[in-house]
């Protein structure tokens, strides 16, 4: 019975240290910005409806990045190069893949992805599902009507903060 | 009939008899059904473990629904509560089954039910197997140290299920699908190793002293591999044919029961592998495999399912047909056979083929045969209507199957209906002289 409670222990610790770093994530002091995105609405069987979501910046073609035709992880270097959008907080920069690197350059705004082939050859960056409630009308948002609003960590991962409308 | 079912029968009878005692059958039935996997659960012990799969499913969907107005630390903070009381309680209630076993259930699904919450909150996306990887990881210690074996069942079911569906779909950590792109490549050696390991981990968890089932599923999926456009991706036929039947063989030589009974969903699929041979009598050689290799790692796999199963022939006594020295050489022979014929399928004409189909034929029926006058030495009549049913399932297919017309046909069926004939006499006339001897 003992060892029973050990294991309750360990997975109550292992819930409650990846609830702290997810939180932790998300409140990083890092600027948000903005990803034009594309929307589809399934469902997941353990976390409900989400918006499923493919972006600009999933294929990426600024800098080096047409050089990347492998499989595996590499750098885009996210950056708004003059793209704009207004939503309820005003016009927002759009931000899009300026550069590629296969490994993490020190400066600031690169975002780890990684290259998988989903039809064709994709950087999939973390930030492919948007879980809402099963009433929330941006399930149904159509394609370009809503923009990604996300930020990068100090480890360089995406954290997808919001679902934005345009107006 | 199964074993137990028997064996509670003579019990009884026998204690009706007044050969033992009512207590001394009851106390004799206990102890052969408490070796059993699940002898310790109850119509109401099933129950139990339904409701606490209903529940679970039931907060799944509650959580899925997205209650996006509740802060996420308070959602967090109420998840750990609910696991933390689910768990507790279950093990305050251990001595009450009826509702320990629902609490178990519900505790082995605690960890999905967070991992789905937390993907909620934090909008995580990712690997499509990850979070149910981490969910048999979580949950496996649950399952090696509870006193039920309710849980190790539910995550050995879940490592098979992540097994077929990981390893036989693209786009994941578990995938040995060859990846597509202008050249096709191989999926990367760590998928392998941690398929592996997943495999290892279910068959590992199962419950019970046998191997039977996770067997079974072992060798389901490697023959899925090998069919399908994965790492193991196997396109000669002769190739194909001698994995799959060293496969069914290894299964069968390896899959025992609980019980110690014969393995019948094994034998059964020896049997039907043996029978699907026979059809490569229609066979024509096809032209389009000609320029496609076989990828290296899945012609190993068959080499090799190829050299256990002749080494188990070899080296353990077969389950095919019971009884003496005699029955266990003609069940070696049958099963060194059947693996040894698919060699006719290499760079096959039509006529090895057909000459394949002929020994395949021969198997049958000696298997019939065999199972008939090993079932009447032994008196067990399920093992001589099996032998019938082989017998007379090969001589239908093959009297439909190479004579068609209805004259030919109709003079088989009296051939075989004479020889059925005198086969019963011989057997009948076997039986008596062995009581004759045991009366002597």
């Amino acid at each position: 019975m003992t060892k029973l409670r050990l294991v309750l222990a360990a997975q109550l610790l292992f819930f409650t240290a990846w609830g702290g770093w997810l939180l932790a994530s998300r409140y990083s002091d890092t600027p948000e910005f903005y990803l034009a995105t594309s929307p589809l609405d399934p469902r997941d069987l353990i976390s409900g409806t989400y918006v499923a979501l493919t972006y600009d910046i999933s294929r990426p073609e600024g800098g080096a990045c047409a050089s990347f035709t492998g499989f595996g992880p590499l750098f885009v270097k996210l950056e708004p190069l003059g793209a704009t959008a207004k939503t309820e907080a005003g016009e927002v920069q759009i931000y899009e893949a300026a550069d590629c690197a296969k490994t993490a350059p020190q400066a600031p705004g690169w975002a780890a992805a990684t290259m998988q082939y989903n039809g064709r050859l994709t950087a999939v960056y973390g930030i492919e599902k948007f879980f809402l409630n099963e009433n929330d009308p941006r399930k149904d948002a159509l394609s370009g009507s809503v923009l990604a609003k996300v930020k990068v960590d100090k480890n360089r991962k995406l954290v997808l903060l919001d679902l934005v409308k345009k107006l | 009939m199964s074993y137990y079912k028997r064996l509670k029968r003579d019990l009884l009878d026998a204690a009706a008899a007044g050969i033992i005692t009512p207590e001394q059958a009851g106390r004799a039935w206990d102890k052969a059904y408490s070796s059993r996997t699940f002898a310790s659960f109850k119509a109401a012990h099933w129950i139990g473990a339904a409701a606490g799969l209903f529940i679970a499913l039931g907060a799944s969907l509650i959580i899925a629904s997205n209650w996006d107005k509740i802060g996420a630390i308070a959602k967090m903070a109420a998840f750990l509560l609910a696991f933390a009381g689910v768990a507790e309680a279950a093990q305050r209630l251990d001595d009450k089954p009826a509702a320990a076993i629902p609490l178990e259930t519900l505790w082995f699904f605690m960890p999905v039910l967070g991992i789905g919450l937390y993907a909620q909150i934090f909008q995580l996306s990712g690997d499509p197997v990850k979070p149910y990887l981490a969910w048999a990881v979580l949950s496996a210690p649950l399952a090696v140290l509870s006193r039920r074996p309710l849980a190790a069942y539910l995550v050995s079911l879940l490592l098979f299920i992540v097994l077929y569906w990981g390893t036989l779909s693209g786009g994941n950590m578990l995938s040995l699908t060859l990846l597509r792109g202008a050249v096709e490549r191989l999926p990367q050696a760590w998928h392998c190793a941690l398929a592996l390991a997943v495999l290892g981990g279910g068959v590992w968890l199962y419950p019970g002293k046998k191997l039977g089932l996770p067997l079974g599923a072992a060798v389901a999926w490697t023959a899925l591999l090998l069919f399908n456009r994965t790492a193991l991706h196997l396109r000669s036929e002769g190739l194909v044919l001698l994995a799959v039947m060293s496969l069914a063989v290894l299964w069968l030589a390896w899959g025992d029961r609980d019980d110690g009974e014969r393995p019948a969903l094994p034998l059964l699929a020896w049997t039907a592998a043996v029978y699907t041979m026979t059809f490569f009598w229609h066979y024509r050689a096809n032209e389009y495999y000609g320029g496609t290799p076989d990828t290296a790692a899945g012609a190993a796999v068959a080499w090799c399912a190829f050299a256990g199963a002749l080494a188990s022939v070899a080296l353990k006594k077969q389950p095919l047909l019971p009884g003496g020295k005699t029955e266990d050489t003609l069940a070696r022979a049958l099963l060194a056979a059947s693996v040894l014929c698919a060699f006719f399928l290499f760079g096959a004409t039509e006529v090895h083929a057909k000459a394949m189909a002929v020994i395949a034929n021969l198997i049958l029926a000696a298997f019939g045969a065999g199972c008939i006058l090993a079932g009447a030495k032994t008196s067990d009549e399920k093992l001589i209507n099996r032998g019938i049913a082989v017998i007379t399932l090969t001589a239908v297919t093959r009297f439909f199957d190479l004579f068609g017309g209805l004259l030919k046909s109709g003079l088989a069926f009296i051939v075989t209906g004479l020889a059925f004939a005198a086969l019963a006499y011989f057997v009948n006339r076997g039986r008596k002289a062995l009581i004759e001897a045991v009366k002597k």
